[in-house]
């Protein structure tokens, strides 16, 4: 039979070969289509005075960067998310640690703790910062409610300039703060029983546990907390358009949301995307110095 | 025999055949004419009390004209903020759309190209759109590089609203000068405490129409000037911020930083005693209960005045059905459909040759001759007033010094419009 004749190891090669690019054809091209081509086509209009519609786009270079660096509502922004993410990042990190701690041993009432302190995660940014806007409402909200019936008069939370951006960030770490539990809990499950029971021979305190030996062990884990968190934060954009629009006077304007104002309100999408540009690249940056000190804490 | 290949490429196949359907589904969706019936979408921003009559004004189109059906769709104002101007500068969307209530915005739809220049269809007598029987301040507003953008899907004036009962109560009688509103202001306001339990006056100062303005031309103060250059740091103007920044600052006679939506709420709620608003909020106040006063706005030492606002009704500029959109317009704007509206919805005609009949009526088309447009026929109003205006009376109602911050307000105003003092 003539078919018998095809040398096998040809058919073996091809096989290998096609099925490997078909297996992944489709992510390529989810990936390629929705992310790829979408990040260097904004890199491309960062360049150009862009707006939608227009039938010619002017090129401008860097001068949508230039304008950037001299923008001071851009600067604003910057310095909001800046601080909403320190602050943030750190309230969800420690916090999560503190309650990871606090709810390590499984009782029927630490796994209820466990399921309340996680349920913000599940809900959505939107939903989040719409049922707090409510609950904040200086006029019919529950909270000033019960503050005026202790004797409190509440302030208006969204619209003072002094407390806007604390509140946002309250409720970004109300809504983080269960995820990195959940991870350093599960992270805290893994310290080797042994160790500790050495550490304690040892003499160690719990405070000296915790430094010496719980700490070093779950670092991955917090490493991996602290870096979702920050890079979350920087992009913050749903709470603060819900709850305040950026208001009062910009104090809450993150860069997102500056971005969006530019983007998709005046429809300046040449220099939007070279904010978007800049974004990418701060996140790009603090990740890497985040994974970096991580990785010279390993050589020590 | 069965090559191994075959799992994959089906995979592959059905994979590809699932995406281009995903891909598909976005551009489906015809809006062309079945039976010969040209379906046409429209999109407003009429959610409040005043929706019913913007309905039945459409059914009786839809009635009248058996050839054209138009299917409103009625969203949020802020939602046809977030969708119109991506739809109509890529080619989609609706056939017809009212963008925003404030005109300001034409200018961006314009700069995209979104728009369906209107000016062949204007003319006089029925089944033409009757651009000189409208209000000039609206025409200005609608006109681009000469040419016409939108036709105006309705016309209000801004009058005072007052809680009777309270009132009253405080023996407050109803302002008739710019300084009988202070004073009123002050004497509605009541404390406990340090506690505010009602306030004078309900003031928004953004995401609204805005009230502000009215306040500083009540005083002879304004804005900016027809050349684009800014006003607003002359003295009238200041005098006027200052009055009004000490009520809201020191005497709290409004909350501070509230949107038009919250204004609103404070006063159906009954924790404030007055408000300036359109004919849009009757509705809503009295079905909260409040035995509602109405009154011309105040008249201060500018004489009498108010702010107009007209909601522009737009053609999507790669609407396939041109004609009938243009029969649309002609007809909203005709003097039947405009008799009826009126009387429905207690707004004024759009066109100077109707008289209304409806009673509730008079007070705003009243202030008609007298009214004027918030930062009209500048290309920047938007700008104007997200970046300079919004945080100007933020910043004053929060206690920053008026004369240096209306100072700064207007150097940032000239700088946008390019205006060299």
């Amino acid at each position: 039979m003539t078919t018998a004749t095809i040398p096998p190891a040809t058919t073996r090669r091809r096989q290998r070969f096609n099925s490997a690019y078909l297996y992944v054809a489709p992510s390529l091209l989810l990936i390629g289509v929705f992310i790829a081509e979408p990040i260097l086509r904004s890199g491309w209009m960062s360049l150009h005075d862009w707006t939608v519609g227009e039938d010619t786009h002017a090129w401008v270079g860097l001068g949508n960067y230039t304008e950037l660096f001299g923008d001071e509502r851009f600067r604003n922004a910057l310095g909001v998310t800046g601080l909403y993410t320190v602050v943030v990042t750190a309230g969800q990190v420690l916090g999560g640690l503190a309650l990871a701690l606090w709810l390590r041993r499984t009782t029927w009432l630490t796994a209820l703790l466990r399921s309340a302190f996680f349920f913000p995660t599940v809900a959505s940014f939107a939903v989040v910062g719409v049922v707090w806007k409510f609950l904040l409402d200086p006029q019919v909200g529950l909270i000033n409610g019960w503050l005026g019936e202790v004797g409190v008069t509440g302030p208006s939370w969204l619209a003072d300039t002094g407390l806007a951006l604390p509140t946002v960030m309250a409720v970004g770490i109300w809504k983080g703060v269960g995820f990195s539990m959940i991870v350093l809990l599960a992270a805290l499950q893994g310290v080797p029983v042994p160790l500790m029971e050495a550490a304690t021979l040892d003499g160690a305190n719990r405070w000296q546990r915790l430094r010496a030996v719980t700490l070093p062990e779950i670092r991955p884990a917090l490493l991996f907390t602290t870096v979702i968190s920050t890079v979350t934060s920087l992009q913050l954009f749903d709470l603060v358009y819900v709850m305040t629009g950026g208001g009062p006077l910009f104090h809450t304007e993150s860069i997102v949301t500056y971005l969006y104002q530019r983007g998709f309100v005046e429809f300046r999408l040449g220099y939007a995307s070279a904010i978007a540009w800049v974004l990418f690249l701060l996140i790009l940056a603090v990740s890497l110095i985040q994974l970096r000190i991580a990785r010279s804490d390993d050589d020590q | 025999m069965r090559s191994p290949l075959r799992a994959p490429w089906k995979i592959a196949a059905v994979l590809t055949a699932g995406l281009l359907a995903v891909a598909g589904c976005g551009s489906g969706g015809d809006d062309g004419s079945a039976d010969g019936v040209v379906q046409l979408s429209l999109w407003t921003g009429f959610t409040g009390p005043d929706r019913p009559a913007y309905e039945s004004l459409v059914k009786q189109f839809n009635d009248t004209h058996p050839k054209i059906k138009v299917t409103m769709d009625v969203q949020p104002w802020d939602a046809i903020g977030q969708k119109l101007p991506g739809a109509w500068a890529t080619g989609q969307g609706p056939d017809l759309a009212t963008p925003n209530f404030d005109p300001g915005v034409l200018f961006t739809y314009a700069k995209t190209n979104s728009l369906l220049p209107l000016d062949e269809a204007a003319g006089d007598g029925d089944g033409k759109l009757n651009a000189s029987l409208f209000p000039k301040a609206v025409t200005t507003a609608f006109t681009i590089d000469g040419k016409l953008y939108a036709a105006p899907a309705n016309m209000a004036t801004l009058v005072l609203y007052y809680n009777k009962a309270m009132l009253t109560e405080a023996g407050v009688s109803e302002p008739k000068t710019g300084d009988d509103l202070v004073a009123a202001a002050k004497k509605l306001t009541k404390m406990n405490g340090g506690k505010v339990t009602q306030y004078g006056i309900s003031l928004a100062d953004h995401a609204t129409i805005q009230m502000w303005p009215i306040l500083q031309w009540m005083n002879g103060g304004d804005i900016v000037d027809a050349k684009g250059c800014a006003t607003v740091a002359e003295p009238a103007s200041v005098q006027a911020l200052q009055t009004w920044a000490d009520l809201v600052a020191k005497d709290k006679v409004s909350p501070v930083g509230q949107t038009g939506a919250d204004a609103d709420t404070l006063f159906s709620a009954k924790k404030a005693a007055m408000e300036i608003n359109g004919p849009w909020a009757a509705a809503g106040f009295k079905s909260a209960g409040i035995d509602l006063g109405i009154a011309a706005v105040p008249v201060g030492a500018g004489g009498p005045v108010t702010l107009a606002s007209t909601v522009p009704l737009a053609i999507g500029k790669s609407t396939k059905h041109k004609a009938q959109a243009l029969e649309f317009l002609a007809w909203w704007t005709g003097k039947t459909a405009q008799a009826a509206f009126s009387d429905a919805s207690g707004f004024p005609p759009v066109r100077t040759d109707v008289t209304p009949t409806n009673p509730i009526v008079a007070p705003f088309a009243a202030q008609l001759p007298t009214a004027r447009l918030y930062l009209p026929g500048l290309p920047t109003s938007a700008k104007i007033d997200t970046d300079v205006y919004v945080p100007l009376i933020g910043k004053i109602t929060r206690g920053e010094p008026v004369g240096p911050a209306a100072q700064s307000a207007a150097e940032a105003i000239n700088k946008i419009t390019g205006c060299k003092p």
